[in-house]
């Protein structure tokens, strides 16, 4: 009995640097946000507690679920493409050769570069004045003036903006299925040679069913963090034409800093954190079935 | 029961911390004794001072350095804030107790924080100061909350009507006259736009609320119309400029004399336009005479009044920021003296002024460092005629990527819709702004 209530103390003690890690850096946030949710705080003067005022507003608001929605629709249009291009990508590059090696790098160069400075970047690219791909357009004779990339027309924006985000970060996936891929045993890719499988059945048969745990995490980080989207459509379009391309982050941004709503901010996080909580557990679970 | 014990210890713990914060959110800004106000130093060591990037950094630091360079006993260590930080940042400082000893506060915030008491009122001791009644009208008012002043302009940008005198040469107009009126203006413009290839009569930033308000609210303005709903129960959008200007604007658009591209701009390639050389008019600010000279050297260009509907009416919008001691500064004397330095004659015009920047006070502006640049000297006229808008949610309003302002702006440059319709749509929205603030 003595003896098992050491071994309990001993383990907390074990337990202890990590536990304080998560009760600082994630559960006393958390507890935070929860707290301001519930008050009327500009930051600058007291809180004042309104109760649950902050989240009845934010389900009445109707430019929370505008931006909400494209939110969803632009995640629906960019992670296929960033799953499927960094997949495709993977299988050309995995194999081991200094020209696949250069282009494995060349694709991921992008990656360390900040979403901020890459944004900035091709917002230059699709300027109408000054941008580079319109000036190749017009050379081109593929259009007779420049386009309106940005901030004029929503599903222009969402589309330039998408080509952005993938040029920045589909190296991220290709890098983790190239891992992947790799690791499948070579026995087993010697034996589906000697059963005679093609190139492609060997993709489908063999290495898509050994990678799909990868496939499922790439999804999940990609969801999470489309859903999450900020600083591209901040710098880019900042939300227009007529607030169609606001983001729901950048929505709780407007709110929490420049509008110094921070209580309002607060429930609006609330309310997006369960959403992409409910996401998550969702592929969390297909994941799971997908083990069994 | 020792579960209880421990926990009940945690609440007091917490609750002492809460009360601590508390304490050192209500404690008094400063026990310091209050002394005349000289331009060198009131006490010794390091003074403390942010600012916040994205403003007039090369202006700030020449003030500085000239500070410095006069008062080594207290000298000032100046850090750079981004501006999306500030706000939070000062919020922190004060109840933490960790502030600077004075701050550059973007002019437009100025208000919340006087209003939210988190700056020292300062209005004894700025008290029959001959300097204030020529500084800046528009930092003077948004430095002014309840009859009680809380700062002085640290610098200042205001917006003018830039012109190209080539493009004005070339379509036949005297480059040395420029539009006295909006009507004027409209006709100037299609003679130059007609000149065809590149080349637009006008500019207007079809997706940038800041510079709209900062170069289409002055024609609002000087044509009579007030913008913004300073609070509660006031009525923005008021008189007959409003539409009018608005309807201006969508003639222009229609009728060709803006390039097609002006409505993606989001601020970022604002100040390049002009520059371009492809522009024959736009309203603009001060900064964009250096810019565009080093952009186009060998353009010829002019600056004029922002001008209202009826000849010879015009306004410009006053920028910039103001110098504040936040609550819980411990050397507000010393700030105050570099107040004092500020605006006294000799920074005025040896550091502002030689600088080719605008000077703050009005009747600093007729010095030999302007009379040498008359570009600076005909923008510094901008000053006589600027106001800066006064509400507590000027970003909510007027400043917001996703507020009334910008969307006004936008169904009426680029839409059918009824003139009427759209401004009352953004008079209701910007009272109920204003309703909550």
């Amino acid at each position: 009995m003595l003896r098992t209530g050491r071994n309990r103390w001993t383990g907390l003690a074990y337990l202890t640097p990590a536990l304080l890690f998560v009760l600082a850096f994630t559960v006393y946030p958390l507890g935070r946000m929860i707290w301001m949710s519930l008050h009327n705080w500009s930051l600058i003067s007291p809180p004042r507690f309104v109760g649950l005022y902050n989240y009845r507003q934010a389900f009445a608001d109707r430019q929370f679920w505008v931006s909400f929605l494209f939110t969803l629709k632009y995640t629906a249009l960019i992670t296929p493409v960033l799953i499927l291009g960094g997949y495709l990508l993977a299988l050309l590059t995995s194999q081991k050769s200094r020209l696949r090696s250069l282009t494995r790098t060349v694709v991921f160069i992008p990656v360390v570069i900040g979403l901020g400075v890459s944004s900035l970047l091709w917002y230059w690219l699709f300027s109408t004045d000054f941008g580079v791909i319109n000036r190749i357009l017009l050379d081109l004779g593929i259009t007779d003036r420049p386009l309106l990339w940005l901030g004029v027309e929503a599903d222009m924006s969402n589309f330039a903006i998408s080509t952005s985000v993938v040029w920045k970060v589909i190296g991220f996936g290709m890098i983790l299925f190239v891992g992947a891929i790799q690791a499948i045993p070579t026995e087993i890719t010697e034996a589906s040679l000697v059963d005679g499988a093609g190139y492609w059945q060997r993709v489908g048969r063999v290495v898509l069913p050994l990678t799909l745990r990868t496939v499922l995490l790439v999804t999940l980080i990609s969801v999470i963090g489309s859903l999450l989207a900020f600083d591209q459509f901040y710098i880019m379009t900042a939300g227009q034409p007529q607030n169609e391309t606001a983001t729901s982050v950048f929505y709780v941004y407007l709110n929490s800093f420049p509008y110094l709503k921070l209580g309002y901010g607060a429930a609006l996080s609330m309310v997006l954190a369960l959403t992409i909580l409910a996401f998550t557990v969702v592929q969390l679970v297909l994941t799971r079935r997908s083990e069994a | 029961m020792r579960t209880r014990f421990r926990l009940s210890i945690l609440v007091v713990a917490a609750l002492a911390v809460a009360s601590c914060s508390q304490g050192a959110e209500s404690q008094d800004a400063t026990t310091e004794q209050v002394v005349p106000a000289t331009t060198g130093c009131a006490g010794n060591g390091e003074l403390t001072m942010w600012e916040r990037s994205g403003g007039n950094k090369d202006m700030v630091d020449m003030l500085v350095a000239a500070w410095n360079a006069k008062n080594a006993a207290c000298k000032i260590n100046l850090t750079y804030i981004p501006h999306t930080e500030m706000v939070g940042k000062i919020a922190q400082g004060i109840a933490s107790g960790q502030v600077p000893d004075l701050m550059g506060m973007d002019l437009i915030y100025a208000p919340q924080f006087e209003k939210a008491q988190q700056l020292v009122d300062l209005t004894d001791r700025l008290n029959g100061w001959s300097e204030l009644t020529t500084a800046s009208k528009g930092h003077m008012t948004v430095a002014t909350y309840e009859s009680r002043l809380y700062g002085v302009p640290l610098y200042a940008d205001v917006s003018a009507l830039f012109y190209n005198k080539d493009l004005f040469t070339r379509a036949g107009l005297d480059p040395g006259k420029p539009p006295t009126s909006l009507p004027e203006l409209r006709s100037y413009a299609d003679k130059i736009s007609a000149l065809g290839g590149d080349v637009k009569g006008y500019y207007l930033p079809g997706n940038c609320a800041g510079c709209n308000i900062f170069t289409v609210g002055p024609l609002m303005w000087a044509s009579g119309a007030k913008i913004e709903a300073a609070g509660p129960g006031d009525e923005p959008l008021v008189g007959d400029g409003v539409k009018q200007v608005l309807q201006f604007t969508r003639d222009m658009v229609k009728s060709g004399n803006v390039h097609a591209g002006d409505r993606t701009e989001n601020g970022e390639t604002f100040h390049l336009q002009f520059g371009s050389g492809k522009v024959g008019m736009m309203g603009t600010g001060n900064f964009n005479i250096t810019l565009a000279r080093q952009q186009n050297p060998k353009m010829k260009f002019g600056v004029a009044l922002l001008p209202g509907m009826t000849p010879g009416s015009s306004a410009s919008f006053i920028g910039g920021d103001l110098v504040v001691v936040p609550k819980g500064s411990k050397r507000v004397n010393d700030a105050v003296n570099f107040m004092k330095f500020l605006l006294s004659d000799d920074v005025q015009v040896e550091v502002y002024a030689k600088a080719l920047n605008l000077t703050t006070r009005g009747d600093m502006v007729d010095n030999k460092y302007f009379k040498a640049e008359p570009l600076v000297q005909d923008v510094a006229k901008a000053l006589a005629v600027g106001k800066t808008p006064y509400t507590l949610t000027f970003f909510e309003q007027i400043n917001s990527p996703q507020g009334p302002w910008l969307k006004m702006l936008q169904r009426a440059y680029y839409t059918d819709d009824n003139l009427d319709t759209i401004i009352a749509d953004a008079k209701k929205s910007m009272k109920d702004i204003a309703e909550k603030s």
